[in-house]
């Protein structure tokens, strides 16, 4: 059985900053990672290829040439290959550019059983990229999976519907989008990262997989961004400076004025 | 189990150098990191001498993104209303290469991370050594959770509280005496701004230190340097002293008092906040370096002690960097007679030992001593202070002569018993 997890390279968000007057996010200079639930993904796949014989992982992702670095935690964590494309017409392409990527770069890969993907991704969030791989690979999908079984050539997921869950079986080859419950990633031992480095690591471009460059990037994406602000929050700047015994009552009180806390 | 030549437990200065020079030989090296990436947890004031290490890595530094080269030193002495301030220009800070650069560790020490992995070495941020691995009596390597790495040396230069030097053996927990608490802030300003306050060209920076009433007796004192675009503002204050002397005061208190002192507020308004981090500072000089090298072992930079306060010189990133460097080395030398015992490993202290920083820090060994003495914080600011106001001030009745002026303050305020014995101690410095 062969399992393709498409991971996707974001800014680390915790590391973004704001600036305080104009409210636009600093994105200079800040630190990329995989995507949090694209390890959800992951995690699910070694778990399978761990309960079965015969399995291989491999993890494909699409972006800029700091992913050789970046995957490297993908082949620690248990993938036993990895295709990036590092291509720098990809730049800039919405959820249906990153699709076709994606689609053609599986398709290059061939025979595959089971595609995994995160519910969305961690930077943009529109979580459209599996059902549009899945149309494009005409596979049937199953989104929002947060339990994932392989039984002999199916497998039976959990949706997560937010008011109800949903229980399907699907045969393979299907594709699968994990929500954050479905597991807990694990961090990768340093000798697994230290054998990362020797796995098989493919490097694409657009050249390799028979994309054009219009079909994908800036130019070709149908959405536009206008703006990119946070939300302005004023600080309460609210010190209790009293004892501690009635400064923690005061804070609580505060708290619960405001809403967060309910006594 | 698996096994690699060398591990290096920390990505700062001194770990980065150690590694680029060991991978720069194709040594199998690794460095493991416990911050998100090498720098986030690495916190200076902000000003590498670059003379000290320039031998030690030809060129390397060249290229460096440094934030500004020094070209302005300032020393101000404050009372609780006055200040006095010392500076120093000179055309000869400006000459090439630079004499000392002030540095943003995130950005220094990542791009000496990108410098030594172009070497080969391997570098793994985000992940937390235990402790190390002993076999047959001697270090062999690390151990984080349930895994265990073996290297044939292992490099402590995880930092001034280097638990791997104290898990080794290598020294007793720390005196408080021999520590500082360091506070700082990282200011933001538009470049502009920065160089008109300093009377800076492009790329021009400046340094300020401040001794006086803001410690509040305490050993300690101020320290401001220009980035490009942000000032690094801080307190560095000692833990002895304030476990001693103000139990009840907490240093980010005393820095907030500091930040709204006028000779600082002016700097900073309009300035944002992006950065707020605290550090502890090894300050007890030549005295507190602990054991350097065991079997399998050898100890690093802050690690190792390696700072030197001068007073009106701060220094550590160089140090860090020179012992990184001769670490490597001695590993070097080990690994070409496969000889990896303390006794092999021990030409590291002999390198250190001959290298100029060693030599400082035995010349200014007694500055520890002296830098704790309190009149250095509140009598000698207030003294200077009141006869510079004297001088200066003109009043309504006659002025006294200035050397006459000059004579009473001395005689007053000078010439006794504890101002004398500071002067005779002083000539160990």
């Amino acid at each position: 059985m062969h399992i393709v997890v498409c991971m996707k390279q974001v800014l680390d968000l915790e590391k973004i900053r704001i600036k305080p007057d104009t409210h636009e996010p600093v994105l200079e200079g800040v630190p990329v990672c995989l995507g949090d639930f694209e390890k959800n993904a992951l995690e699910q796949a070694v778990r399978i290829k761990e309960s079965l014989d015969d399995v291989t992982v491999t993890v494909v992702s699409v972006g800029s040439p700091k992913l050789n670095k970046t995957i490297m935690e993908a082949l620690a964590i248990g993938a036993d290959e990895a295709v990036i494309l590092v291509d720098p017409h990809v730049n800039g392409s919405d959820a249906m550019g990153s699709a076709i990527v994606l689609a053609n770069v599986i398709q290059k890969i061939g025979d595959c059983d089971l595609i995994l993907l995160g519910e969305g991704s961690t930077d943009e969030y529109s979580g459209q990229v599996p059902s549009r791989l899945a149309e494009i690979l005409d596979l049937p999908q199953v989104t929002y999976a947060r339990e994932l079984e392989v039984l002999d050539h199916r497998i039976r997921a959990v949706r997560d519907l937010e008011d109800m869950l949903e229980s399907v079986e699907v045969e393979l080859p299907a594709l699968v989008s994990v929500t954050q419950e479905i597991n807990q990633p694990r961090l990768p031992p340093l000798t697994a990262i230290l054998k990362a480095g020797k796995k098989p690591l493919h490097v694409w471009s657009l050249e390799d997989i028979n994309a054009s460059a219009e079909e994908v990037g800036t130019d070709a994406a149908v959405c536009e961004e206008l703006s990119n602000l946070a939300p302005a929050k004023p600080r309460k700047e609210m010190i209790f400076d009293e004892d501690i015994d009635s400064s923690v009552n005061q804070a609580l009180e505060a708290l619960e004025q405001e809403g967060v806390l309910d006594l | 189990m698996d096994k690699v030549e060398v591990v290096i437990v920390g990505a700062g200065l001194a770990g980065l150098s150690a590694a680029y020079v060991l991978a720069d030989a194709g040594v199998e090296v690794l460095v493991v990191e416990r911050g998100d990436f090498p720098g986030s947890k690495n916190v200076s004031g902000g000003r590498l001498y670059l003379e000290p290490v320039r031998a030690y890595l030809p060129g390397l530094f060249d290229e460096a993104p440094f934030e500004r080269q020094v070209v302005k030193e300032r020393l101000t002495m404050l009372t609780s209303e006055s200040s006095v301030t010392v500076e120093l220009a000179s055309d000869r800070f400006r000459s090439s290469p630079a004499n000392s650069v002030t540095v943003l560790r995130a950005r220094f020490d990542q791009w000496l991370a990108e410098k030594a992995s172009e070497k080969g070495a391997f570098i793994i941020p985000g992940y937390k050594v235990d402790d190390v691995w002993m076999e047959e009596g001697r270090v062999a390597g690390i151990r984080s959770n349930e895994d265990i790495l073996q290297a044939d040396v292992v490099i402590a230069a995880d930092g001034v509280l280097s638990f791997i030097a104290e898990k080794a053996g290598m020294r007793e927990c720390h005196q408080p005496r021999n520590v500082a608490l360091g506070v700082k802030e990282i200011i933001e300003l538009p470049e502009k701004r920065i160089q008109d306050l300093f009377g800076l060209k492009a790329g021009e920076g400046a340094t300020q230190l401040f001794f006086g009433s803001i410690t509040e007796g305490m050993m300690g004192g101020g320290f401001l340097y220009t980035n490009q675009t942000s000032l690094s503002l801080g307190m560095v204050i000692s833990i002895h002293d304030l476990m001693q002397k103000h139990p009840t005061i907490s240093p980010h208190d005393l820095f907030e008092l500091f930040k709204k002192r006028p000779e600082i507020e002016v700097l900073i308004s309009g300035g944002h906040s992006v950065e707020y981090s605290a550090h502890d500072v090894p300050e007890g000089g030549l005295k507190s370096i602990p054991r350097l090298y065991a079997g399998g072992l050898l100890v690093a930079g802050d690690a190792a002690g390696l700072c030197l306060n001068q007073g009106i010189t701060l220094r550590g990133m160089d140090m860090a960097i020179v012992s990184g460097v001769l670490a490597g080395r001695a590993v070097l030398d080990a690994r070409q007679k496969k000889d990896y015992t303390a006794e092999s490993l021990g030409i590291y202290e002999k390198y250190l030992k001959g290298s100029s920083i060693y030599q400082d820090l035995s010349t200014f060994q007694h500055m520890p001593e002296i830098l704790s003495n309190p009149r250095l914080f509140e009598k000698y600011p207030e003294v200077a202070s009141e006869l510079l106001l004297e001088i200066f001030r003109v009043d309504a009745q006659p002025k006294q002569k200035i050397s006459r002026t000059v004579l009473r303050t001395i005689s007053r305020e000078l010439l006794k018993v504890d101002v004398l014995r500071d002067l005779w101690h002083m000539r160990k410095i």
